[in-house]
């Protein structure tokens, strides 16, 4: 049977779980992505051909705003008998206060843990029983909850989502309840090596700004969390005017935004001041909430200057993950599309040079890729991969050299109407769903970009030249000052490593993702 | 529709977005696998997209990618499934070229020891250096004696290792025919157009023998079965299988039932029991692994520090204990059936997971009108349906348990 993931609740985005192990055991994926080499001229049987894909004629979101401010976003869909309801709060880890790792995954984390009406076995009853599920999350710049039921529970979805994100109860049995799934949970994911990867990568990187710290918080401070922690944060983020509700399935607009006016007209809006992760930032800060102007975008995340290591020990790994990466930019920046195609080119969803050159050419890898992770107020541009620990050092010169291929040569004519044709084309597959329209809207009043972004999207793609493309990477990509994250058996790679730039060793046991220089306060001497 | 070949053709038109899913079900997975040669069907699924006498390796994904389109493929126990998803006016490409890699694929020895390197990256990435990652397979090694289901899909390093081009020419001869064959189409297309294509692709293609399957049956366990695992892992974790029957048994319809009321949503019994009750676990699940074959059903839970893996197991005992002693309510049931309505409904969303369904309706059910009629099928179990299979199956001696226990070093506590 092709078993899906079930997510428990959607308790846990972060959790390796080993429900997910159990069940993927039995469904081996081979090709996420896939590369090759380009057509060679012979004689021979070829595929019918087509013209490249049009553009696709995109829906027209139904936007409102309540006058509170939340903003109302309603997809119909009626063919099947469900509804969803998403919340989007505009506030996510970066909003954790400063000595308070995680607060906003813990609120998230409680978000349907009872209410001062219902208790949390309450509203499990009712969600279920409504066949009903329930998810909830927090990522940098969202938190959100999402509820589907069938379609005849419409009024008891908005009762419950309303209630849910208005009134948190926070009773000490149920905080401890989170809390020990929270210590747990985190126990379990700093020993796995592509969570420490990730998490170690992205702090060097964002250092100094409001996204520098592990999102998912540390041992440390969910320990020292109180119920009053978690209703500060509430009280200053879950807010109507930095918040937006997504109505999607089998309901009409004037159904939904009445039933919205109904349990949500009433939703106050605090004037409490804030309080954020990094002092210097809280002005970038303080301008994220959703009625509040666009700030103008700006990054305190730096190039290394020089490439710079950071290993993370574990000498029983059998493989080596492997991040590259840089300062990326913000959501709202004007490079967004040329970087959206170069990093398409380099490892994005589809054909990319370092799945073919590490998974096709030289069998080092299963997976190759590269994330342009893109922020209300910076971003990331990082590569990953893992291979087998003795393949470590080719792995990372293999990450480089393509790197400096994109850095120092701009892309060919083909390769950019390859990647616009993918991108302009895929199109249609994320609008295929009522879910995913819905999101790609999301994504926009998140974002507070225009609402005719995508309908936009086409020509703006379509418009850029290589140069283009070539100097929007040269701006960010540059193997001399990469950050490199390794985890895995350091004794097999450090000296090549070392050869390469300034290199830090840090014992596993002795990571401390909540300390500024990553290491336990004696646990490890600083690293060797 | 059937080709005089054997393909089997199931379509269903949807107009509503443009964009239509493709799927081959290829009736072999890992239980057609011999004794040495584990891991060989995934293996195989790799190498169909490694080139044909007509395309280089990997050209197939760039006829997708540059219409915007994306692909994969995946394998299970009893199948290995093709799909891509694309806008539909490139439909006949992806026809063209599953019908391409049907008739002509053309593996090189290069090809072969690269995508077996790849494979051995994705079981060490994949289990190898995951916390857990070999409590699945060391469970379906002691749970079943003779059945295939014994292996895991991915194999062992050693038989990935021993696997060698010459095993592909037979493999493909053998198992990647049009008799073995079921093709799904789901979305935005013209009936007629798509008729036309499919007969002219994969009408050449010559009929293969009839795919013999002697795969030996399971003898009943008797007695529990228990192992423990000393790994690298933060936490304890219990994991219990439970043999049951296989998909589409009358038997399997309540089966399907108890897992929704052990554990889905919060308010399921092995849920509340122990992780909101006795918050003794950060996560507590069960469900069937339901495949072509009687295969297992799972209870699991990962524990909290200092709780042992005895204490959860006289937990989950003492719920399977209250299911076969006393009927469930109707007030119960209906919440888990209309849970399994939920899921079929949601899965009714995209092109996509339309063919996955009708795919393994008519494959591995053998019945794709089952697509149709399955509700009914859930909509009649009974309490007392619930009771019998409760205690058919959820009972001590058809359990295979395996305690994992940090090591020294990772169980420091905090």
């Amino acid at each position: 049977m092709k078993l899906e993931v079930k997510t428990r609740a959607g308790k846990w985005l972060i959790i390796a779980s080993l429900t997910q192990l159990v069940l993927l055991a039995a469904v081996i994926t081979a090709h996420a992505l896939l590369a090759g080499t380009l057509p060679h001229a012979r004689t021979r049987s070829t595929p019918p051909s087509v013209p490249p894909p049009e553009p696709i004629a995109l829906p027209t979101p139904t936007v409102r705003t309540l006058a509170n401010g939340l903003q109302v976003l309603v997809v119909e869909y009626r063919t099947l008998p469900v509804l969803t309801l998403r919340m989007n709060i505009g506030a996510g880890p970066e909003a954790d206060p400063s000595k308070l790792p995680g607060t906003a995954q813990f609120v998230a984390s409680m978000y349907n843990e009872g209410t001062t009406e219902h208790s949390a076995l309450d509203l499990a009853e009712q969600i279920d029983g409504a066949g009903g599920t329930w998810d909830n999350d927090s990522v940098w710049d969202i938190s959100s909850g999402t509820l589907t039921v069938l379609a005849d529970h419409a009024d008891l979805a908005f009762d419950l989502m309303a209630d849910m994100t208005i009134h948190p109860a926070y009773a000490p049995r149920d905080v401890e309840r989170i809390r020990k799934e929270t210590v747990s949970a985190l126990e379990v994911l700093h020993s796995d090596p592509s969570y420490i990867a990730d998490a170690v990568v992205n702090q060097l990187i964002l250092a100094g700004t409001p996204y520098g710290h592990p999102a998912d918080g540390t041992l440390e401070a969910t320990n020292g969390l109180t119920a009053q922690d978690l209703s500060a944060f509430h009280g200053e983020t879950y807010l109507p005017n930095r918040s937006v509700l997504a109505v999607v399935g089998d309901i009409t607009p004037a159904a939904a935004f009445a039933l919205a006016e109904k349990d949500f007209g009433s939703w106050a809006n605090s004037t409490a001041a804030q309080t954020v992760m990094g002092s210097s930032t809280s002005v970038v800060q303080g301008a994220t909430a959703a009625g509040n102007p666009a700030p103008k975008w700006t990054t305190t995340a730096q190039p290394a200057g020089t490439t710079r290591i950071v290993i993370v020990d574990k000498p029983d790994a059998v493989q080596t993950e492997i991040r590259v990466g840089f300062p990326g930019i913000p959501r709202s920046s004007p490079d967004y599309v040329a970087l959206t195609v170069a990093n398409q080119i380099l490892g994005g969803p589809a054909s990319n040079r370092l799945f073919s050159d590490l998974r096709g050419e030289h069998g080092l890898t299963y997976s190759a890729s590269s994330d342009l992770n893109c922020y209300l107020t910076t971003g990331t541009w990082v590569a990953k991969t893992s291979t087998r620990t003795a393949e470590t050092t080719k792995a990372v010169q293999r990450v480089l050299q393509e790197m400096k291929q994109m850095r120092d040569h701009p892309i060919s004519a083909f390769e950019l109407q390859q990647a616009q044709d993918y991108l302009i084309g895929h199109q249609a597959l994320d609008f295929e769903t009522s879910a995913g329209i819905a999101d790609q809207f999301l994504d926009l009043l998140t974002y507070r970009l225009p609402l005719n972004t995508w309908s936009t999207w086409p020509a703006a793609l379509g418009k850029l030249t290589p140069d283009d493309i070539w100097q929007a990477t040269r701006k960010y990509l540059d193997p001399d000052q990469a950050t490199i994250v390794l985890v895995g058996n350091s004794s097999a790679f450090e000296k090549d490593m070392r050869r390469l730039g300034a290199t830090r060793v840090i014992p596993v046991d002795a990571l401390d993702l909540g300390s500024p220089d990553l290491v336990r306060a004696g646990g490890g001497a600083g690293g060797r | 529709m059937q080709l005089p070949n054997g393909l089997r053709v199931l379509m269903v038109e949807d107009n509503e977005a443009p964009v239509v899913n493709v799927q081959v079900w290829y009736h072999v997975g890992s239980k057609d696998e011999k004794p040495g040669q584990t891991g060989f069907a995934h293996l195989f699924e790799h190498l169909m997209f490694d080139g044909t006498t007509n395309l280089d390796p990997d050209e197939f994904s760039n006829y997708i990618v540059k219409a915007g389109g994306i692909d994969n493929a995946y394998t299970t126990e009893d199948t290995t499934v093709f799909w891509e998803t694309i806008p539909s006016s490139v439909l006949p490409v992806a026809l063209w070229l599953e019908a391409d890699r049907m008739h002509n694929l053309d593996i090189s020895d290069r090809s072969f020891k690269n995508e077996r390197e790849v494979v051995k990256e994705e079981r060490r990435q994949r289990f190898d250096n995951q916390p857990y990652g070999d409590v699945v397979e060391v469970l379906y090694a002691h749970a079943f004696t003779v059945h295939p289901y014994k292996h895991v899909p991915i194999g062992s390093m050693e038989d990935l290792d021993r696997a060698s081009v010459n095993d592909v020419r037979s493999f493909y001869n053998t198992y990647y025919v049009p008799n073995n064959a079921t093709l799904v189409v789901v979305g935005d297309f013209s009936p007629a157009e798509l008729k036309s294509s499919v007969e002219e692709y994969f009408g050449p293609i010559a009929q293969g023998q009839p795919v013999r399957r002697d795969i030996p049956v399971e003898p009943p366990q008797t007695a529990q079965r228990t192992l423990k695992l000393t790994e690298d892992v933060a936490l304890p974790a219990v994991v219990e299988g439970y043999h049951m029957p296989a998909d589409g048994a009358p038997d399997a319809y309540p089966v399907h039932l108890v897992s929704k009321i052990l554990a889905q949503g919060e308010s399921s019994r092995i849920y509340r029991r122990l992780v909101y009750e006795k918050q003794m676990a950060l996560e507590a699940d069960s469900q069937g692994n339901f495949t072509e074959d009687p295969n297992l059903f799972f209870v699991l839970a990962v524990l909290n520090s200092g709780f042992t893996p005895a204490q959860a197991e006289s937990e989950i005992a003492s719920v399977l204990a209250d299911l076969r002693d006393h009927p469930v309510s109707d007030q119960e049931l209906d919440k888990a059936k209309n849970e399994m309505l939920g899921d079929l409904i949601v899965s009714h969303q995209s092109t996509q997971s339309r063919a996955d369904e009708l795919g393994y309706d008519a494959v591995v059910l053998k019945d794709p009108e089952l697509v149709n009629t399955q509700v009914d099928r859930y909509v009649a179990v009974t309490p007392a349906d619930i009771q019998r299979v409760a205690r058919t199956y959820f009972i001590p001696e058809n359990m295979t348990l395996i305690e994992v226990m940090p090591d020294a070093k990772s169980g420091q506590g905090n």
